[in-house]
């Protein structure tokens, strides 16, 4: 048989509304008062989820990464178990690994020290998009190092992962352009609106 | 003897802040099932084999159609048949997604294909996110489903730009192109089925952006518009045969749009092809007694078989039909004025409590998800998303 059906393993398969219901149902999120769901929040992307997987005991890499309202990070452990870290173990970790770029003894920073497998797991953060957002205050000296650009590249599980993280975050980034004209188009189809909830379009019978 | 697996439900507060609204019927019971259909491998492989035999069908019987020009007796509107023509010439025209309708794969029976929903088809988010979110919530292995219809139709959605070529290209040849996405207003099924396709193309790399249908501009010269802005594909959740009979001024600027090179429009037409029931009368004169399909005609068989009018939806005014073509039971009357099909009648699966299923694969260049519904032996607007499990 020569294709075997790709069955669901990562996030990326689920795309960034998998990330959104991942949140939800961790139950971390923060109730929006109001009618707030995955497609209404979707316009300010201030933060990144992160899914982090151990490679190896102790290494990590970067599985996925989205842009996102709010800043997650979720570690996919060697047994297959999931955790979300908190605030305050993300600034733990980004602290410790600030003090070892100071001591230079960051793999990020350090090219001596990057092994050929995964990082730590403070780099590991560092290096994905969250930790431009929690790490921001360790500023230049972490993110204009040419080193720690190469280490970043090198951090993502796979080279797509890589692509499609810089793909995503460049485009939330990117101000819109406007190619407004004159026109003599017609507007106003379909405009008489009914009240269906569930679709009549969808299903044959 | 379908066989199912218990599950704890999910929330409806957990569903609306995905944006599943649409999760509980009018009779106030819920629309996802609490339960998920166990699948073999095997059979999901099947399944999977099914779908891409049944598309590459599908394509030659609408070679068949345009090289013979049997676009009225297949039921295209005559106000659409040059766009369909048009779009059917050139690859940039791609499908996106679609979905199969077919009885069995499970327990012993055998896969027969029931219907294309080709043009508009929704159950996505059932089929995508709320039955992977399900397994997820019970703890069980996510990885136990037939489901990548995300990443399916996101890269569906780069092939746009490479068409059959590498997916890893998009960014070299993509020149910022933009695609909007509307549904008509009122209908927050279709918004929102609308709009996680808008995050598929989003993750995949296109601009995009959102517009109820009443809000867009259409220019025959120039394009496509929403907010004084240019978009060079359009994805409608809006069935073409509705905008043939429903917005016939729209169907004509439609046609010029496309002819003129100003935008795409997806799904595209030439998938109302697919959508007509007739096509199943067409698939059974080009592949006679072919295992996956069931015998089709335009005129009543002479066994017990389902009469179903060429564009009728969620089961509205099909009929079950005894041998001598006399009326057992039928749905909604909702499209009575259509030429119909008569199919041969064939036993969906049931499961212990005599509940029918129907398994729902979606395609997006290949077969990608499996989901099912379940209700009487006609499914209509009330019946359950039932997930699935492979185990």
């Amino acid at each position: 048989m020569k294709h075997y059906i790709k069955k669901i393993s990562t996030y990326a398969m689920v795309g960034s509304l998998g990330a959104v219901a991942m949140i939800a149902m961790s139950g971390c999120e923060k109730k929006e008062q109001g009618q707030s769901d995955a497609f209404t929040q979707a316009s300010q992307k201030q933060g990144a989820f992160v899914v982090i997987d151990e490679v190896a005991p102790n290494q990590y890499k970067i599985a996925e990464e989205y842009p996102a309202e709010t800043t997650r990070v979720i570690l996919r452990k060697l047994d297959g178990s999931e955790k979300i870290l908190t605030k305050e173990e993300l600034d733990a970790l980004v602290a410790q690994e600030a003090k070892k770029i100071d001591e230079g003894r960051s793999a990020l920073t350090n090219p001596e020290l990057s092994s050929g497998g995964g990082l730590g797991l403070g780099e590991a953060i560092l290096a994905s998009a969250a930790g431009a957002i929690i790490g921001s205050w360790i500023g230049n000296k972490l993110f204009n190092n040419p080193n720690y650009q190469r280490t970043r590249q090198r951090s993502y599980k796979s080279p797509s992962a890589y692509s499609r993280s810089v793909n995503s975050f460049n485009k939330a980034k990117k101000s819109k352009s406007s190619t407004t004209r004159s026109r003599s188009g017609r507007s106003g189809f379909f405009g008489g609106s009914g009240t269906r909830s569930r679709s009549t379009f969808g299903f044959g019978g | 003897m379908v066989s199912l697996k218990k599950l704890r439900p999910l929330t409806p507060e957990f569903l609306d802040s995905i944006g599943f609204h649409w999760h509980t019927d009018t009779d106030e019971t819920p629309y996802v099932a609490d339960e998920a259909v166990i699948v073999t491998e095997a059979e999901a492989e099947a399944y999977y084999e099914a779908a891409n035999e049944l598309y590459d069908m599908f394509v030659e019987a609408g070679e068949h159609v345009v090289k013979n020009d049997l676009f009225h007796e297949i039921g295209i509107p005559f106000n659409l048949v040059d766009v369909v023509k048009k779009s059917w010439e050139n690859d940039v025209h791609w499908h996106i997604y679609s979905r199969f309708d077919l009885s069995g794969g499970i327990s012993g029976a055998p896969i027969k294909l029931l219907e294309f929903n080709a043009d508009t088809p929704t159950a996505l988010f059932e089929t995508a996110i709320v039955q992977w979110a399900l397994l997820k919530a019970n703890d069980l292995n996510e990885a136990a489903q037939f489901n990548h219809v995300y990443e399916a139709i996101r890269d569906n959605f780069k092939r746009l730009v490479v068409l059959d070529g590498d997916l890893e290209d998009f960014e070299k040849y993509y020149r910022g192109w933009k695609v909007l996405f509307s549904a008509a207003k009122g209908h927050i099924e279709d918004e929102n089925t609308t709009k996680l396709l808008q995050k598929m193309a989003d993750d995949a790399g296109f601009h995009t952006a959102f517009a109820y249908v009443d809000e867009v501009e259409f220019s025959e010269d120039e394009g496509i518009f929403y907010e004084g802005e240019q978009y060079e594909y359009w994805f409608k959740l809006i069935p073409w045969e509705a905008i043939a009979i429903e917005e016939s001024d729209l169907a004509r600027i439609l046609t010029k749009i496309i002819e003129n090179q100003k935008a795409i429009v997806l799904n595209p037409a030439y998938t109302l092809m697919f959508q007509s029931k007739a096509m199943l009368k067409i698939l059974w004169d080009l592949f006679p007694g072919h295992p996956l399909l069931l015998k089709t005609s335009f005129e009543p068989l002479g066994v017990k078989q389902v009469q179903k009018p060429f564009f009728g939806r969620e089961g509205g005014s099909v009929k079950i039909l005894n041998e001598k073509a006399e009326v057992i039971q039928s749905g909604e009357a909702l499209y009575e004025d259509q030429p119909c099909i008569y199919q041969e009648f064939v036993k969906l699966p049931r499961d212990e409590a005599g509940n029918c299923y129907q398994a729902g694969l979606f395609f997006a260049y290949e077969g990608c998800g499996l989901g099912y519904r379940r209700g009487g032996e006609i499914l209509g607007n009330m019946s359950k998303f039932v997930a699935h499990i492979i185990d």
